[in-house]
């Protein structure tokens, strides 16, 4: 317990920008951002996703504009073994959306709230799916001695309604958890 | 010493003490107020030619849309490359066009537009075995407005109508197709 008290002590300094740190990134309009996380695809379990995001700031950060492309899987263990089941022609999972985001306090604890549309590809099938989440862009200060480096994490749900083997529609909602390191220029 | 030599310093002073007023009377004659110089508009669209990208989505029929919009502008006339892709739930279409766009105002944050163009159709079948990709010609038009918020950055509002026609199945005659488009979406603009 003891020998975790500095890092937690790192972690908090870490997560808790500093002022001058954040003044360094509100006058920054523009972000891109690598992200890697979790996707669960409701009913075929949860993969690994990677995601590339850009960021538009308007008034200092407290509204931005975001697009992002997606990249993931939707193998899924139980139903390639046990059911031996081909549901999509591939496994291949591509998300792309286009959201709104509304934070209330750039420099603050509260997380960013967000909403959007997205188009969610699963194998040759294309969803329109709506897209809401939370996040939170944390600046590293200092980092690699740039004042333009930060890191984030997001949380999201793509609701859509999906048909599979000529079922009655269905409404899924794919949950997607990633962190990811930012860049503001 | 003389009266003369021991008022001279008083003369002197005398005479500097009524010299400042006079000489600054001129400075006030010359100095003209500055001109009132009417507020630079936030957008102008006469001052060169200047580029837009407009990611956007939005709705045709029942079916979520996504696309991308480049215009070159230049004043009231605009010329634009449209792509989008319509999620349909048997295909995939995606309407490809060139339209001309002209705008209703150029000076200022709202920008009024009206357009019109062509382009070609791609329809893409969905799980179709052995179905091929339909390629059609469409025209359109419709209107919008684009409200910019900074110098660089705005949101645009379009609706718009398209028409295409496509032969059925046995080849005799030819229907012609309606489809109404309302999207909204951001523009980022290139002085």
């Amino acid at each position: 317990m003891k020998s975790l008290a500095p890092h937690a002590i790192l972690l908090l300094a870490l997560l808790v920008p500093g002022p001058d740190a954040l003044r360094a990134q509100l006058k920054f309009e523009q972000s891109l951002s690598l992200n890697a996380g979790l996707y669960a695809a409701s009913g075929f379990g949860t993969n690994f996703y990677t995601s590339a995001r850009y960021d538009y700031f308007i008034m200092a950060g407290r509204y931005f504009v975001e697009a992002s492309l997606g990249i993931g899987s939707l193998q899924s263990d139980v139903i390639s073994t046990v059911t031996k089941a081909k549901i999509f022609t591939s496994d291949n999972l591509v998300s792309y959306e286009f959201a709104f985001a509304y934070d209330y306090a750039p420099g603050g604890a509260l997380p960013f709230f967000l909403f959007g549309v997205g188009g969610v590809k699963e194998g040759q099938e294309t969803h329109f799916a709506a897209v809401i989440g939370l996040g939170k862009r944390i600046p590293l200060p200092g980092l690699f001695g740039s004042g333009a480096l930060g890191f984030r994490y997001d949380l999201r749900d793509q609701i859509f309604s999906q048909r599979i083997n000529n079922s009655d529609p269905f409404i899924v909602h794919n949950i997607v958890a990633t962190l990811g390191l930012q860049i503001y220029f | 010493m003389s009266a003369y030599s021991s008022s001279r310093p008083v003369i002197l002073a005398a005479a500097l003490l009524c010299v400042p007023p006079i000489s600054l009377l001129a400075q006030d004659n010359s100095v003209k107020p500055p001109a009132e110089t009417p507020p630079l508009p936030l957008i102008d669209l006469t001052q060169s030619v200047m580029f837009e990208v407009c990611p956007h989505t939005g709705m045709m029929g029942s079916s979520g849309i996504f696309g991308l919009k480049l215009l070159m502008t230049y004043g009231a006339f605009s010329l634009e490359l449209a792509g989008e892709q319509v999620i349909g739930t048997t295909a995939m279409l995606y309407p490809i066009s060139i339209n001309a766009v002209l705008n209703l105002a150029t000076h200022g944050r709202l920008i009024p537009y009206g357009a019109v163009g062509g382009g070609l159709w791609l329809t893409v079948p969905v799980n179709s075995l052995g179905a091929e990709t339909v390629s059609t010609l469409g025209i359109n038009f419709g209107g919008g407005a684009r409200y910019f918020i900074t110098r660089s950055f705005g949101v645009r509002l379009e609706a718009k109508e398209y028409f295409t026609s496509i032969s059925n199945t046995r080849g005799l005659k030819n229907d012609l197709l309606f489809f109404q488009e309302v999207s909204i979406g951001a523009t980022f603009l290139f002085h």
